[in-house]
């Protein structure tokens, strides 16, 4: 028996699996949920001040509902948007076949690829009305609302469309084939047999999209501080995350901004808990008035030109709304006059960002696939039904009270961030974790079990059935969640700021180039980030499937 | 090869008992097929036995040893599942030596193995297809030669011919019994088709609500049923309700609440009790109507190739059927009056059942 036996052996063993599987589940409370939500204690131990400095003050209060408020009512249209527009082009994924079917995949992933950072950026200079505009921008949007809601469009509606296409990919067609032998038009068969029955899929889409809009920081900020031409101040619009961004910026010369931070925080993320559940009781409860046909009308649009103009109008919406804002950046800097500068710092920062994201993925893989794995094997105990809530709560706290949250956390060990490296690696693992989770739970909860059961009596243990069966299997959705955790990690920069305030990352680095209004250099910055980012997800993708096939 | 045995087994889920204090021998080398109907708990029996399911009480025992708690892959029972999940990333052949490779039998070893059984289940030319090339019967025998390669002590077989056609079915069963004989194993195989149990197995075992009504080979399990509901569950029987009136050590008779009497084997039980007669479809005759009892209209006659079904109404009664051979098919028609009868030797008499005959006799 060779010393790889030996090592099965050990880690087969019962005692070493449940040691495991404890390792895991501590994990995760320690590392991602604890410190996500430590902010909550300071409400806690420190309502004096919050009472004094925030309840007591109706300016900063207003200030805080209002920038609330305008989260909530962006996140709700940006979900609604990405869900209308989304679903043409998930139904065409899923169901149809026609020539470049694998290029609009890859198109679709995109926006995944570019750092926030730097599509708030591309956004902002392509829609905004600034000071001056760079050729071929449309420079028509004023409203920094109107701003914000196309920016969250663009990264989150990749979210919407992969939910929608894998759970309607899972549909058994046959339903809806029933339902038009039976006489329904092609449009009311969808309608009432398919669409009830991926709900399950459009909570996925739905809140992963909420969830995004609700948190992102970083994006944000840079679309708001390109639209003014200039740091943000006090009176400018804000949007709840923005608002924790701008207060943890000048908290450093300003303490008593704390207990306002802390509250702000606090507030968002007890409302985005809340929002989850009841988003999820509202989908998954309430019975839309599905029933109802109306046969001669919706004959009528299942026939002739209507499926086209959606079909249509769904590719155009993915170029002008999604894409082309996504990569303007690409012209401007084309067009725009060269600037000469120095660019290592910009490769320290990208070096370090590349190095964090890595480690991070790797900590998310080898500490996420077992707990997915435990949710899913687990489904009917009580305990992996709890962690499967829990992993949702990183992914719905907006990134900067998750990252001030962190940031607290974290100091209580490394007060002076004397790791600031560490520091970040440990605060990124806490939002890219669920985006690996997620994906594993996902997949293995489509896969019939008796496929390992069978391993398992043909005399696998469990970790030979595991590798031999079981990856080959959900391979495809490891490195989806891998993908969007390093990319996640890559473009983050709320978070990393919260924790380290002069971090040394690429994202922050850009959003520095920007607030100085270094365009020029942030554009190039941007442009090497995204390249990257997607020379490494290409990589990332043939690399494994060559193993696969 | 071990001999399986499950002593007091019980299985609850939350709403339905699985198993309910199940007791079972399967001997060295048997072939045993696990008969009930839908949900009776046939695979959770099998999956206890493979230790992929935990029992709430009892213990499995292989040759006497207490294996309750050991892991599926220690135990070398190799379950094929209906839908055979040939792993859907690998080839034939990788499929095939899934086993031999955990176990890291020497290459030569492997190579001659897989020759041998790609061979035996006649897959030799697919070695490099994947499992979604194959029709439904290579997958089938794919996956077989996959449980082989193992060397399993025990083969779980869990409706392995479900999804098969009917002719590829019947060869099929040929094929899977002549191999587990060549190789002596020990077979457990569940199925809820009485023909399939009725041809394959040495012993059968009658599964229903989590217990098990009774074990015997084919012959016994036809003849001898021990309740009304393994008459009719394995080949069709004929119910007559009645007081037992007579009884004698070569016969009894029964008569209704309309005076009619029928006759039917000797029986131990008292005269007076209400009791219920219970005849093979395949053993009760259409006669004149004046030599029984038993008179009635004829509902139903049904071509079944190379016999005829007929279905006879008799009022007051209840329905009864017949098979008679297809030389005889024109002689009847719907609607003719006919009489029912048997040899009193084919009629075998049950204590009337506690909850009714009709629940007593439903297959879910």
């Amino acid at each position: 028996m060779g010393p790889g036996n030996k090592l099965v052996e050990l880690i087969s063993g019962k005692r070493f699996r449940k040691g495991w599987t404890a390792l895991n589940i501590a994990f995760f409370l320690l590392f991602v949920i604890i410190p996500t939500v430590y902010i909550l204690s300071y409400a806690i131990t420190d309502w004096s001040e919050i009472q004094e400095h925030v309840l007591s003050d109706p300016a900063t209060m207003d200030l805080i509902i209002g920038s609330i408020i305008v989260a909530f009512e962006i996140a709700t249209i940006v979900t609604i948007i990405d869900f209308v527009a989304g679903l043409p082009l998930a139904w065409m994924m899923a169901r149809k076949d026609f020539r470049g079917k694998q290029f609009l995949d890859t198109l679709i992933d995109m926006p995944l690829a570019v750092p926030t950072a730097a599509l708030g950026f591309s956004a902002a200079i392509f829609w905004a009305v600034t000071p001056n505009p760079p050729p071929f921008s449309l420079a028509t949007i004023s409203s920094p609302m109107i701003l914000i809601i196309l920016l969250h469009v663009v990264f989150s509606y990749p979210y919407m469309v992969r939910s929608l296409t894998a759970i309607l990919g899972g549909i058994d067609e046959t339903y809806e084939t029933a339902g038009r032998t039976l006489g329904a038009s092609r449009l009311t068969a969808v309608r009432t047999i398919t669409l009830p029955l991926f709900r399950a899929g459009l909570v996925t889409g739905a809140i992963l999209c909420f969830a995004r809009s609700l948190s992102e920081t970083g994006g944000t900020i840079i679309a708001l501080a390109t639209l003014y031409g200039r740091r943000m101040v006090e009176g400018d619009f804000h949007t709840g995350p923005s608002l924790i961004g701008f207060w943890k910026d000048a908290s450093v010369s300003d303490p008593t901004l704390i207990p306002a931070l802390s509250f702000v925080s606090i507030l968002l993320i007890i409302l985005a808990l809340v929002l989850l559940l009841v988003l999820k009781i509202v989908i998954m409860r309430v019975r839309l008035p599905l029933r109802k046909v109306w046969p001669s009308p919706e004959k009528l649009l299942s026939r002739g030109l209507f499926p086209k103009i959606k079909d249509t109008s769904a590719i155009i919406f993915l170029i002008v709304i999604v894409l082309i804002p996504s990569f303007f950046i690409f012209t401007y800097v084309l067009t725009a006059n060269p600037v000469q500068a120095d660019w290592s710092p910009f490769i320290d920062a990208l070096l370090t960002s590349f190095l964090v994201a890595t480690i991070v993925t790797l900590i998310d893989l080898v500490m996420g696939i077992p707990m997915a794995l435990y949710i899913v094997k687990n489904k009917t105990g009580r305990l992996s039904q709890m962690l499967d809530v829990l992993v949702n709560v990183p992914l719905i706290v907006p990134t900067a009270a998750l990252g001030f949250s962190l940031g607290l956390f974290w100091s209580n060990f490394d007060p002076n961030a004397s790791f600031p490296l560490l520091l970040i690696i440990l605060a990124h693992v806490a939002f890219t974790y669920p985006l690996v989770v997620r994906n594993v739970v996902g997949a293995v909860e489509g896969i019939d079990p008796a496929f390992e059961e069978t391993a398992r009596t043909l005399g696998a243990k469990p970790i030979q059935s595991f590798r031999r069966v079981l990856f080959p299997m959900i391979k495809g959705s490891i490195l989806a969640g891998a993908i969007m955790a390093f990319t996640r990690s890559l473009g983050e920069t709320g978070a990393t700021l919260a924790v380290v305030a002069n971090a040394n990352t690429a994202p922050v680095y850009i959003v520095e180039l920007v607030n100085e209004q270094s365009y020029y250099l942030a554009a190039m910055a941007c442009i090497i980030l995204i390249i990257i980012s997607y020379v490494f997800m290409l990589l990332l993708r043939r690399f494994t499937r060559e193993e696969v096939v | 090869m071990p001999s399986v045995t499950l002593l007091g087994i019980v299985k609850r889920y939350s709403d339905v008992t699985a198993a309910n204090g199940l007791n079972l021998t399967v001997n060295d080398g048997e072939y045993l097929c696990l008969l009930g109907p839908t949900g009776a708990g046939k695979t959770t029996v099998l999956r206890i036995i493979a230790g992929l399911t935990t029992p709430d009480q009892g213990r499995v025992l292989f040759d006497g040893r207490d294996v309750t708690s050991l892991d599926p892959e220690e135990r070398s029972a190799v379950l094929l599942s209906q839908t055979y999940c040939l792993f859907p990333t690998m080839t034939v052949a990788d499929n095939v030596l899934f086993g031999p490779e955990i176990r890291e039998i020497p290459e030569a070893d492997k190579e001659q193995m897989l020759v041998s059984l790609l061979d035996m289940v006649r897959l030799s030319e697919r070695a490099n297809s994947y499992p979604k090339e194959l029709s439904g019967g290579m997958q089938q025998r794919c996956a077989l030669a996959r449980a082989i390669a193992t060397s399993p002590d025990v083969l779980l077989l869990d409706e392995p011919l479900r999804a098969l056609d009917a002719r590829l079915r019947i060869d099929l069963r040929r094929e899977l019994k002549s191999l587990a004989r060549t190789l002596g194993l020990t077979v457990i195989h569940v199925t809820h088709d009485q023909d399939e149990a009725l041809v394959m197995a040495d012993r059968i075992a009658i599964l229903r609500a989590g217990k098990i009504l009774q074990v015997g080979t084919p012959a016994e399990v036809f003849n001898e049923p021990e309740s009304p509901f393994v008459a009719n569950f394995v080949g069709q029987s004929n119910f007559f309700t009645g007081k037992l009136v007579n009884s004698t050590p070569t016969g009894a008779e029964i008569e209704d609440d309309d005076g009619r009497r029928v006759r039917a084997r000797a029986t131990s039980l008292p005269i007076g009790s209400k009791v219920v007669l219970a005849v093979k479809v395949g053993q009760t005759h259409i006669l004149k109507r004046e030599v029984t009892p038993l008179k009635g209209r004829i509902e139903r006659i049904l071509f079944e190739g190379r016999v005829v079904h007929v279905d006879v109404d008799i009022e007051g009664v209840g329905r009864f059927s017949s098979k008679i051979p297809v030389r005889r098919r024109g002689r009847y028609n719907v609607g003719d009056e006919v009489g029912i009868g048997w040899n009193r030797n084919k009629a075998k008499i049950f204590p009337y059942p506690e909850n009714g005959l009709e629940d007593e006799l439903k297959v879910d």
